[in-house]
This record gives C-alpha cells, structure tokens and sequence, in this order.
C-alpha cells in the first residue's frame, strides 16, 4: 500500500494560539529549554508560528505562519548529510535516524525553512515530567539533530492496524498530534495517493501555495492563502 | 647590486652552520616559547573536552547559525595552507631563481596548517566520539557515508591534499636529511639515517630526484585549486542566499591564494628574526613575495566587487538581506575586512619602500590574515544569520569556548612549527646551494651583475 | 653484488669533469661511473646518466588506477548502500567526478613518492652503497666500478691526473 502524506494549513483559521507547538511537544518528547535558551534561538520545537507584523503602530497587525518541517519531495537536508541520517522513506517523509546522526548540522544549514533543530546540551526532565515521556518515541542526546516526522509513529500505529484488520486507512484516521489539537481546524492531513481524501482536495484549492516555492524543493505541506476582506 | 644577496659562496660548512642554526642551539627561549604555546594548546584541549561531554550549548551558536567560527577557523587555516605548497609548487616549476630560501618554510606551513584545519570539521561535530560514521570500511552498522554529500568531498580532497603536502615536504627535504645525517650524530643520526632513506647525491640520484619533485609540483597544483574549491563548495552547494553563487570557487581559491602568501610572509619574517637568516631571507624575498600579496590584493578586491555588484543590483531580496546585513549588525567585520584586505595594504604594498621593508610587509601581511579572518566571519555566519526566513533570524557572538579553542590552534600551529624547526632544516640547504653553485658574478661594463647557469633538463627524453 | 669502487675526491667541479671525461675515455661505461656531490650536476658535465629515467609514465599509469579506485569508492555508496534520497538518482554523476579525481591525484603522488624513491634506488635498504661525505664541504667524488688489476690502476692514474685529492677503494655498489 503506498502513500504520500501532506498537510494542509489553512492561514484563513489559524489563530496563532500556538495549541499545535503544545501538542507537538508533547507527542513528541521535546524539551522544554527555558527563556534563556529560547532567547538565544535554541528553541527545540518541531512546529513553530511564525508570527509577521503587517504595518506599522498604530493598526499594526499580526499575521501568523505556522511552520512544521515540510517534507520536501526534494529535500535539501537529505543529500548533504554525509551519513544518511537524513533519507527519504518509502511514504515520501524525510526520515531522521537519530542513533546515525554524528551533528554535522549541514542539514539544518541547508534546509530553508529552518524547520530542523539541534540537541545543544542533553536534556532533563525533572520529576515527575520524565513520567510523562512518550514510550514510543526515542529521548534523544545531546549532538544530534532532530525534526517533525508528521508523527510518524502515529502513522506506523495506523497502518498496523489497518493491514492487520485488512483494510484500508481511513482518510481521517492518521492525525499528527498538531493537527488532533488545533482548535480551529486549521490544519489538515491525509494521505495524497487517495483521490478522494480531505487533503487530496485541498491541495488543488486555488487558494494553495507553498513557502519559497521557488526554491524548486515540492513540499508536502501546502498553505491556503488568507482572504482578504470583511472580518478577515 | 649582489653583495646582501649573496652569501659567502667559498665556506660551505660556514653556510650550513648559518642554515641550520635552528637544528643546532636550542635555547631556554625556545622552552619558554613551546611551554606556553603547550600551556595555551592543552587548554584548548580541555575545553573542548568540555565542550564535548556538555554539548555544543556551551558554543554561541543557535539556529539559525549553525556553522560558528569553529568552521571559520577550519576555512581560515585551509585557506592559510594553500600558499605554501602552491607557491612553492608555481616557483619550481617557474624556475624563480629567487625561490629556494622561501621554500621549506611555505611548504612546512602547508602542511601545519593543514593538520590545524583538519581538526576543525571534527571539532565542530555534535557527537565528535562518532566521527568515523563517516569513514568507508565496511562495518557491522550496515553505514557507509553519503558520497553527495560535500562534506565527504571535503573529506576525501583534504586528505589528499593533505598526504601530497606532507610527500611534497619530505621529498623536498630527502637531500638536506642527507646532509643532516652526514653532519649528526647521535640520535639525530640515527633519525636522519632512516628518514634520508640512504639519499647519497649521485648522479642518477639527482636526476632521478628533479624529476620526481617536478612531477610533485605539477600534480599538486590542481590539487591544491580542488581543495579549496571544494571547501566552498560545502557553502556554494546549499540552499543559502549568500552562499549558494558560482563565483565562491575561484573566489575562494584568490582568497587562500591571498592569506597563504601572506602567512609565509609573517612565517619567514619571524623565522628571519629568531634564527638570523638575514643573509638567507633578503628584502629581494620579500620584496617578490609582497608583489605577489599586492596583485593577490586585487584581484580579491576585484571578486568581492563583482560578488557584491550583481547583487546590489539584482537586489533579489534574499541575498540583498544578506549583504545589507554587512552595514548593520556585521558593519565592524565588513569595516575591517575591506580595510585590512584592500584599502590598507593594496596602496603600502604597491611602495617598493613597503615590499623591501620587513616590519612594514609583515604588518601588511598580517593585515591582510586579520581580514581574510573577517571575509569567512561573514561568509559563513553573516549568510545563515539571515536565512530565508526572517522569523528566526538570529545573530551569533562566539563564546569563550570558542575563543579557546581557535587560540589552541594558533598554539598547536605554532608548536608544530617549533618542533619542526628543531628537528628538520628549516631552510632548504641544497636548494640554496644549488642556486649558489649555479650563479657567478659576471662584469658588465662596469658593474658586477649575477649572472645564473640554467640547467634545461627534458632534451633526454628522445634518447631513450 | 658488490664490487670494487674507486673513489676519487675532487675539489670542484672542473677537476672532477677532467677526471669523469679521463674515465669514460678507459674506456669505462658510463653506467659504472658517477659522481656523489651536494648540489645536482648536469647531465654530463662530470658523468653520464646512461639509463632514461621511466617512472614518470607509470605515474600516469596509476592515475588510472587511482581512478578507477575513486571510481570504485563513489559507486560502492550507491551499490551499497542504494537510498534515494532527495529524488536524486541513486548513481549521481558530478560527486562520482570528484571523488574519482581527488583519489587519482592521490595515488598519482604515491606513486611519485613510491616509484621515484625505487628509481632513485633508495628503497635498496640491503646494499652497500658507497658514500663520500665530504661532499657537503663542496668536494665531489667520481666513483668508479673498476676490475682490480690494470684497469684499477689505469683508473686511479686517470684520477691522479685529474687532480683527486684522495683515492681510495670500496667494496660496495653505486
């Protein structure tokens, strides 16, 4: 069964709560570094809002972006990791193996959205945080490099459970945590080789685009644009 | 005209005692020097210890810069060896008769400079104790490096680079070990006996001997052109506005052309002072060298114009954050490098006062290592400090961590230096014989001019 | 197999030629004849180098080696370990280009160093070669592989002649 996962986000619902950075971290077994850290731009989080001011004071207003890795068709971090931590699985996910990682850190360098971050120090969850650490993900240590997956153990749960009760997956039935937890709906996923599926559909909205897309890397992650008008 | 150029040509042993001064006194200074140089480089070392067991949180890097001066350093000293090997390599085959006196000190920091800069892709890594992830053998981890990846070009060319450098060096020096070992006893007999692999100076010897170093030059030029290409390859091959242009090769290839010769200019004017070569090291050397620098001068002003040009006009909005950023949080690093890479020394070198003084040409030179510092400052955090996407702009401070290590390989560069002077000829004795035994003094009209036999080897080849 | 050397010590390189040119004249052949001096001579100007110097094409030889080598190394990343990555073809053309290169250019300096020591006949290690080492005091030695008996002693009087300051016998090889 083959599939190519995407996400859709649509900027006309995204409020900017950051609810999808909370869920991510705790899906996913990211640590929470404090303000001096994130002060110094060593945020660890997998998905980030981009927030942009449109205009100056007064009548300044936000605009927000949120920006999970975008699992590039062709991806830029894949070819220059000279250890193949970094490959491209079969569903079309750029796949990160922790344990090949020796933290080079030209992945992260040559990835243009600047989604990847970096183990800077060995993280500790102080009790009882470390009892809520998610089993099916690995802690990782410090020097390694590290991204979104589209939650992939997720995506590895559902598949199991579809092949071993033969049957398709559902669309729908795949949910990374960002997009379980948004409140307004503003994310969406699903798997692209369905025709019929949510995502399917989304990705030919005239409203779509995707981020430097001139830049030639075919991300799986598509943004539908903002209207602009009345209560936008 | 002659006379300071020239040096007693009747004593011979006179000559090799003056060449050989390094290898012969060994003074409390020379202790006092390698003791701090050991002090300073064994802190290095500990810290990055440090750095290694807590994690590269203790560097100032961040996202998005997460290449530091660490990678810097690794272009600056690469950079720093091409000269050695190159020039030496361009002046043999040149046939410059002013080269031998200049040559063992280029070559030797060739290859110091290259075991410095080495290091630094290993430094920098986040799990450095994995580093042979990326070395191919065959392995139970199933792992074999990514050959896409520029990094392993890196890796392959600067090992390559580095082997022809070290071959380059010994080679040049199989006669003077010959001669060491001649002249020694002892220990360092017994050291020169092996390494002199019985050189004795017969005829078939030598002209076996020209022909391989002449083959030696002529193969390690395009390896050196490679290297540093390659080296900017790790930057021009990436999705980075400011790193990702055509020109950065050459451009990189001038810019380590240009702080090389002005590395050996600083090497031989210290070695000058310490071992009293001022017979050896005329102003003639530096005189030439500092040519070279000016010319080198501009043509990196000329690159850095045409880089900056295109996209000044262009003024595609991503490369121009980039380069705009050079005249607002980086304003002090662009300042110095223009003024220490052009402004400064392009007008003091074109002075024959300047090229002919040694304090003068060294400042310059050293000028122009202080700024090619600054050009890789910029190139490689200015670029990532402004990425695509101005929501993570960050920019970068180095920290002491850093600091310390970058100051160990200036003392392991220096250290290596010192032992090598201790235990080699630090002056290329037969070179400078050769070139002795090859010049006469021949009246014209009224003034003695240098007159030089020039042994034209090749015509053979039909012979055979 | 040694031999019996005549070495002759000469001060400079016109007495040196006298004697070099008075030996070739024995007649002797010019491979049995050479001179030990600390600067290179030309060809010629004391004693012949009758044997073309060879190494130099197999150089060129190894080049080709080394590039298959490099060759070799690139293609293995791709049958080994055959993961698409980034869309690109598994077997990418430019790094094979450049690795192949950079690992000729290595085993062309090896072979430099290799082959041109063994031409040199320096990796020799077990002969007993004859050495001078005066001539690091601008002296140069014409040494001679003679027969002993009358050819020694025509040999030494061709020396003599020339104005050796030293005469002496070895056993040993050139």
């Amino acid at each position: 069964m083959k599939h190519r996962w995407g996400m859709a986000i649509d900027l006309d619902r995204c409020t900017g709560c950051g609810a999808c950075v909370v869920a991510c971290s705790a899906e996913n077994n990211i640590p929470v570094v404090g303000e001096d850290e994130a002060g110094k731009g060593r945020l660890m989080h997998w998905i980030r809002v981009n927030r942009y001011w449109e205009e100056e004071n007064p009548g300044a207003r936000a605009t927000y972006l949120p920006v999970p890795c975008m699992q590039c068709q062709r991806a830029p971090c894949e070819i220059v990791c000279p250890v193949y931590a970094t490959y491209h699985s079969e569903d079309g996910l750029n796949a990160m193996v922790y344990n090949r990682c020796i933290g080079t850190r030209y992945c992260a360098n040559n990835c243009p959205y600047s989604v990847r971050v970096f183990n800077w120090y060995d993280h500790k969850w102080e009790k009882p945080l470390d009892e809520q650490l998610s089993p099916d993900i690995s802690v990782r240590s410090r020097g390694v490099m590290e991204k979104c997956t589209f939650c992939v153990q997720r995506i590895r749960r559902v598949k199991d459970q579809a092949a071993s009760e033969g049957r398709k997956i559902r669309d729908g039935e795949v949910q990374p945590a960002c997009v379980q937890t948004c409140p307004p709906g503003a994310l969406v996923f699903g798997d692209l080789e369905d025709p019929e599926s949510a995502i399917s559909r989304l990705f030919k909205d005239p409203r779509r685009f995707r981020i430097f897309e001139h830049l030639g890397t075919e991300p799986h992650v598509v943004y539908l644009k903002r209207r602009k008008g009345a209560g936008a | 005209m002659s006379g300071e150029n020239l040096l007693a040509r009747t004593d011979e042993a006179q000559l090799y005692r003056d060449l050989s001064r390094s290898n012969l006194v060994t003074t409390w200074k020379w202790f006092a020097g390698a003791g701090i140089l050991s002090l300073v480089l064994l802190w290095g070392i500990g810290v990055f210890v440090y750095m290694m067991m807590t994690g590269m949180g203790v560097t100032g890097l961040n996202r998005p810069v997460f290449w530091g001066i660490l990678i810097v350093n690794f272009v600056f000293w690469i950079g720093l060896s091409h000269s050695g090997t190159l020039i030496s390599a361009i002046l043999r085959l040149t046939h410059a008769t002013w080269r031998a006196p200049i040559l063992r000190a280029a070559e030797a920091m060739t290859a110091f400079s290259l075991m410095v800069g080495g290091l630094f892709p290993l430094i920098h890594l986040g799990r450095n104790w994995r580093f042979y992830y990326t070395i191919p053998y065959p392995n139970e981890r199933g792992l074999w490096p990514n050959m896409r990846s520029p990094l392993m070009w890196d890796a392959v060319a600067i090992n390559t680079y580095l082997i022809g450098s070290l071959t380059f060096l010994y080679v040049g020096m199989i006669p003077d070990l010959a001669l060491l070992r001649d002249k020694s006893e002892g220990w360092r007999r017994k050291l020169y006996s092996i390494l002199s692999l019985g050189f004795r100076g017969t005829h078939a010897e030598w002209r076996r001997y020209h022909r391989a170093s002449t083959l030696f030059a002529i193969l390690i030029i395009p390896v050196a052109v490679s290297v540093h290409s390659i080296v900017s390859w790790d930057f021009a091959m990436a999705k980075v506005p400011g790193w990702h242009s055509t020109i950065f090769a050459p451009y990189f290839v001038v810019g380590a052309i240009f702080s090389g010769i002005a590395g050996v200019v600083l090497v031989m004017a210290v070695l000058r002072r310490v071992f009293r070569l001022e017979r050896v090291l005329t102003p003639l050397h530096f005189d030439n060298l500092g040519k070279l620098l000016c010319m080198m001068s501009l043509i990196w002003g000329y690159f850095y114009f045409t880089e900056f040009l295109t996209v000044w006009y262009n003024r595609n909005p991503e490369e121009w954050e980039v380069f705009s950023s050079y005249g607002k949080s980086f304003l002090p690093v662009f300042l110095l490098m223009i003024m220490c890479n052009f402004v400064i020394p392009f007008p003091m070198l074109c002075m024959k006062k300047v090229r002919r003084s040694i304090p003068a040409i060294s400042f310059a030179s050293f000028l122009v290592v202080v700024g090619m510092y600054c050009e890789r400052i910029l190139i490689v955090t200015a670029s990532l400090a402004r990425r695509n996407d101005p929501f993570i702009w960050h920019n970068y401070f180095p920290t002491w961590v850093e600091l310390s290590i970058t100051a160990a390989s200036f003392a392991m560069f220096g250290l290596l230096y010192m032992i090598f002077s201790k235990l080699f000829p630090i002056m290329a004795i037969s070179d400078i014989k050769e070139r002795l035994f090859h010049t006469t003094e021949r009246a014209f009209g009224g003034a003695s001019v240098e007159a030089i036999a020039l042994v034209e080897e090749g015509e053979e080849e039909g012979s055979e | 197999m040694s031999s019996f050397v005549l070495i002759g010590l000469f001060d400079g390189v016109e007495p040196a030629a006298k004697a070099g040119h008075a030996l070739r004249a024995l007649p002797l052949a010019a491979e049995n004849i050479t001179s030990i001096s600390g600067v290179p001579l030309p060809d010629g100007s004391v004693t012949w180098d009758p044997r073309p110097i060879r190494f130099s094409r197999y150089v060129v030889v190894f080049w080709f080696v080394g590039a298959l080598a490099g060759l070799a190394l690139a293609l293995a990343t791709y049958l080994l370990y055959p993961l698409i990555t980034a869309g690109k073809a598994i077997i990418s053309v430019p790094p094979t280009l450049i690795i192949t290169y950079e690992v000729a250019m290595l085993f062309a300096l090896l072979a430099t160093l290799i082959l041109g020591a063994r031409e040199m006949g320096l990796l020799r290690f077990r002969a007993r070669k004859v050495h001078e080492p005066r001539i690091h005091d601008g002296k140069i030695a014409v040494c001679a592989v003679v027969e002993p008996g009358e050819q020694e002693i025509r040999a030494r009087r061709a020396m003599k002649t020339a104005g050796a300051l030293e005469i002496r016998v070895e056993e040993g090889e050139l």
